[in-house]
């Protein structure tokens, strides 16, 4: 499941970053939002949507965020959306 | 030094002085190293020149000098070598953005400017003895060290994103931030803590509702007096250049690193087809084969200019949007880091412009943008109607009346 998550994951960033950013980068679990993609407010935005749009509101980026302290929010990896998101399928499975 | 002069006001007036004289006051302001910040505090403390208070500054002498009127009185509050640590610390910054900026500002920039301050300050009440302190929002040292003499003191806010509380959906890294300014507190002695941020006596908000959304949550003492952009002119610009067409600014402030280079070649591949012609503020040579309807300039007279624009591009500085703005000119805004982009969904939401990305943003996104500003009324109303509040907040001057009511 969580494999399924980690490729649409890295569908929508392609999606919302655009490819050809991305020629340079391997998106997978260990990538980090700030560091390694440097997302900016409204690509977070666009991604927040688009997760929103496949996996239902259960999926909020902004609610996800909101427990962590600013070295947690610094160091977000793709991992850490993908284990939140399976998480979430688990617990309406 | 001159004594302070009391005056028993005249039951019937002083003939041929309109207004009622206020007793001659002495104000302080304490800024940070940063044009943005200091600008506004020059209009402000004009206008209470004007009214015939006295007025100096304190802070980062050479940074000074040039923003102030000739003749200004500055007190030094901030040494070369550390301001040369800061400069290299500013170089790391710009290429920090989201929660990684925010912690370097506050870690790297905030804390260790109030600690680098707190002496220069002290030395400066001790010399000027002011009426009322003007700090900075980001001036830690100012409010402590007026804390301790028990001196009134102001807040001045240049941007106005901390009153969206733009880390209200971030709890931890809200409290974080708060923990940084009592920490300070502490360090000098200060156990009755008080978010610095925020004056209990006044705050003075560069700004208005109708970008900042609804004020009536806020207390009396905070004042939202609209833009204060009364400043001397600075560099010349020929003027013959601009042709009639509609002309659109592209200005980052800063110039952000390869980023930002980057950004100004994206911009002329999206101006270069368009019927307009464009002003980048940019170290010459920045664009290779700079379109003919481009202008690159490395400073403007950013005031006189924006008169003469139609639409403005911009990161979204606090200052640059506010005075594009006041002269009802829609934007585009491709917000970097800290406060920008606050701003710019304030921008967004007033309808007054729209959002760009800044590091991946393509030309044709860029272009996009900038013809819907410039085409259709609804961003033009939008901007004048924000154009309007700013005019009749009463910027420097109902800055001036607040602080004379603070003396």
């Amino acid at each position: 499941m969580s494999d399924d998550a980690l490729t649409q994951v890295v569908r929508m960033l392609a999606e919302v970053v655009g490819e050809d950013f991305l020629l340079d980068v391997e998106i997978g679990r260990d990538t980090t939002f700030n560091d390694d993609l440097g997302l900016e407010s409204i690509e977070f935005v666009a991604l927040a949507d688009r997760l929103r749009d496949h996996y239902g509101d259960g999926v909020d980026l902004a609610a996800f965020i909101a427990g962590m302290d600013i070295d947690e929010i610094m160091d977000l990896t793709v991992g850490d959306l993908v284990d939140h998101i399976a998480a979430t399928e688990a617990a309406h499975a | 030094m001159k004594g302070r002069r009391m005056q028993v006001p005249s039951l019937l007036g002083a003939p041929g002085i309109p207004r009622a004289e206020t007793p001659k006051r002495r104000f302080l302001f304490a800024v940070p190293p940063l044009a943005g910040h200091v600008n506004p505090t020059v209009a402000v403390g004009t206008e209470l020149v004007r009214r015939g208070h006295t007025v100096a500054w304190t802070g980062h002498r050479p940074t000074l000098e040039p923003l102030l009127r000739a003749g200004a009185r500055i007190f030094s509050a901030e040494d070369d070598a550390f301001a040369a640590r800061l400069a290299e610390a500013r170089e790391e910054w710009l290429r920090l953005r989201g929660p990684a900026a925010l912690r370097f500002l506050w870690e790297e920039f905030i804390v260790p400017l109030g600690h680098a301050m707190m002496p220069g300050v002290r030395t400066a009440l001790d010399r000027f003895r002011p009426d009322v302190v003007v700090s900075d929002q980001i001036v830690l040292a100012a409010p402590v060290a007026a804390r301790l003499r028990e001196i009134p003191w102001a807040t001045s806010a240049t941007t106005s994103a901390e009153f969206t509380r733009p880390l209200a959906g971030m709890p931890l890294v809200e409290e974080w931030v708060r923990d940084q300014i009592g920490d300070f507190q502490l360090d000098h002695g200060i156990e009755d803590l008080l978010d610095l941020r925020f004056s209990d006596h006044l705050v003075l908000i560069f700004s208005t509702g109708a970008l900042v959304g609804d004020t009536s949550v806020f207390p009396d003492h905070f004042a939202f007096v609209g833009p204060a952009l009364d400043r001397p002119a600075g560099a010349a610009f020929p003027w013959e250049w601009l042709d009639g067409r509609p002309a659109v600014l592209v200005s980052l402030g800063t110039l952000n690193g390869p980023a930002g280079e980057r950004f100004y070649r994206v911009a002329a591949d999206a101006v270069r087809d368009l019927d307009v012609q464009a002003v980048f503020v940019a170290p010459p040579g920045i664009v290779d084969g700079t379109p003919p309807n481009v202008l690159v300039r490395p400073h403007v007279p950013q005031l006189r200019l924006l008169q003469k624009m139609s639409a403005v591009v911009c990161h979204g500085g606090h200052n640059t949007v506010c005075e594009s703005l006041a002269q009802g000119l829609p934007l585009v805004v491709a917000p970097i880091r800290d406060d920008q982009p606050v701003i710019a969904r304030q921008v967004e939401a007033a309808g007054a412009g729209v959002q760009v990305r800044f590091s991946r943003v393509r030309a044709a996104e860029l272009r996009d943008a900038l013809t819907t500003v410039l085409t259709g009324d609804a961003h033009r109303a939008a901007a004048e109607a924000v154009r309007d509040s700013f005019a009749a907040a009463g910027g420097a001057a109902e800055a001036a009346d607040r602080l004379e009511k603070l003396a």
